[in-house]
């Protein structure tokens, strides 16, 4: 059998679309999913013993369970609880914000716990009030120790949002699967679809250890 | 002609400390320094020297007894309820250098200065960076401004955070084996910069294992060990030939040299 490529070409705008979506979903999770995560790993590391339960809760209950199944709790059991219909992008984009916070929550806390000790003493011995000892020492470098990782956690999001075709939303992967049925060459059809998540994601993963080497050398004292 | 009654700089009285009931570290120390005054501590590892300085500086509750600075109360607790009174007024006036680098990484040498004077003092940005390159210059370090804590060396570290405290004006400096980390060539840049303050008649508690520096620096030498302190005197007389057995001891063990 031989394999034909072409119909990249016939399914150019169907595909184009599809990535539209894809980038879209992922854009705005990345964005939501982060600040979530951000407030979740601050809540973790909090003093208060009930916002570290309910946060740890949470975190566990969306780390430890398939996203796939997260997916369609949210876009089949939560329009009946919340008695609304939710659009499709709104259902994904909850979805996916939910697991991404989770995600990075694990995150920001590990590296604001990197934040030793010892930068806590100096603080106090220079006399840094509380409130500038978390916005001006703490804080910057648990944000720059994160970024790799949070790069990675993008990456990861990006490829992990193929699932929402699963719930019928039109992404890039739900479109791959619509030409690959019609046109009946799978083979072709997923092989290019690959190809384009492969070509976003590979320029992400490189950057990440650059951007690791480069925080990495500037913060080592 | 009598002199004028001026209050001891640091009154420290019956002072303990423990880290769990299994750790007791200090069993009860008075110590006393006169303003002027360089006080060098030296002792056994784990003896508790480094927390004394965290305690002096505010870092470490206490359960039982009580700091004065300057004749004003400064640390106290009564041993009864587990709270250690701290007025962080009080606390302003001392600084600290520590054993381990600590300048802030994400910050350049200058921004590493200027933090707490614009933070805390709310002095002007401009006015605080032109101290602060005042400083580095009079330290050497007039070149390393812009430079980030990775691009230092040992030795340059620990001077910009000599600095960085002075920034605030102290009125106490505490150093805890500031030059135990670095390597041997880097050490007298250090300890320079100290001299250098000494001759300037700031008070300070120092920890050192360094013997030619202790001797070059101290005005009184105490060894501290097993949580009291075992014998205070002129460092001719501590390190030169010190009373107690303990102290001859350790002066022989360490320092192996002993005049
Ligand atoms: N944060 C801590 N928790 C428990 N034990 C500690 C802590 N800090 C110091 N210690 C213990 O207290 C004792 C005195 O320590 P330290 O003050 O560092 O002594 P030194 O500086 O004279 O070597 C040591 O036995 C040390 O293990
Ligand atoms: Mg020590």
């Amino acid at each position: 059998m031989a394999l034909d490529f072409s119909i990249i070409l016939r399914f150019q705008d169907a595909l184009l679309l599809g990535l539209w979506m894809t980038l879209k979903l992922t854009l705005i999770c990345v964005i939501l999913g982060c600040t979530l995560g951000f407030l979740v790993g601050l809540a973790r590391t909090s003093r208060s013993v009930m916002l570290r339960t309910i946060s740890g809760v949470y975190v566990d209950f969306f780390r430890g369970t398939p996203v796939l199944i997260q997916l369609f709790w949210i876009f089949f059991c939560l329009p009946l609880i919340l008695g609304i219909e939710l659009s499709n992008l709104a259902s994904g984009v909850i979805a996916l914000t939910l697991y991404m916070g989770a995600i990075t929550s694990e995150t920001f806390r590990a590296s604001l716990k990197s934040v030793g000790p010892e930068q806590l003493d100096a603080c106090i011995a220079l006399g840094l009030p509380r409130r500038i000892q978390v916005t001006n020492v703490i804080l910057p470098q648990a944000v720059l120790r994160a970024i790799p990782t949070l790069l990675s956690n993008c990456v990861s999001l990006f490829k992990e949002s193929a699932l929402v075709s699963a719930v019928g939303m039109a992404d890039l992967m739900f479109v791959g699967q619509n030409i690959s049925n019609n046109t009946a060459q799978p083979v072709e059809v997923l092989t290019i679809v690959a190809l384009i998540y492969f070509i976003i994601a590979f320029p992400l993963t490189r950057a990440v250890s650059l951007i690791e080497r480069r925080i990495l050398a500037k913060l080592a004292i | 002609m009598t002199a004028p009654i001026t209050p001891p700089l640091v009154r420290m009285q019956s002072l303990h400390k423990s880290y769990g009931p299994a750790m007791q570290v200090l069993k009860g120390l008075d110590i006393e320094m006169q303003p002027g005054e360089r006080l060098v501590v030296i002792g056994p590892s784990g003896g508790g020297k480094s927390t004394l300085l965290r305690v002096m500086m505010g870092l470490e509750k206490i359960d039982r007894g009580s700091i004065t600075f300057g004749g004003k109360p400064y640390i106290s607790s009564d041993g009864l309820d587990k709270k250690t009174n701290i007025d962080t007024e009080v606390r302003r006036s001392i600084g600290m250098v520590f054993q381990h680098y600590t300048l802030f990484p994400h910050l350049n040498v200058v921004e590493n200065l200027i933090l707490a004077p614009c933070k805390v003092r709310k002095e002007r940005k401009s006015d605080a960076t032109e101290r602060a390159v005042g400083l580095l210059t009079r330290f050497g370090l007039a070149a390393k401004a812009k430079a980030y804590p990775a691009q230092l060396s040992g030795g340059q570290k620990q001077r910009v955070a000599i600095a960085r405290a002075l920034m605030l004006d102290p009125k106490l400096m505490l150093f805890d084996e500031v030059t135990s980390a670095l390597d041997p060539e880097l050490v007298a840049e250090v300890e320079q910069v100290i001299l250098q303050l000494a001759a300037q008649k700031m008070p300070m508690m120092i920890v050192t294992h360094d013997m030619w520096f202790a001797k070059n620096i101290a005005s009184r030498v105490i060894f501290c060990a097993g949580g009291v302190v075992v014998e205070d005197g002129p460092p001719e007389q501590v390190l030169g030939s010190p009373k107690e057995e303990r102290t001859r001891d350790f002066i022989d063990r360490v320092f192996h040299i002993r005049q």
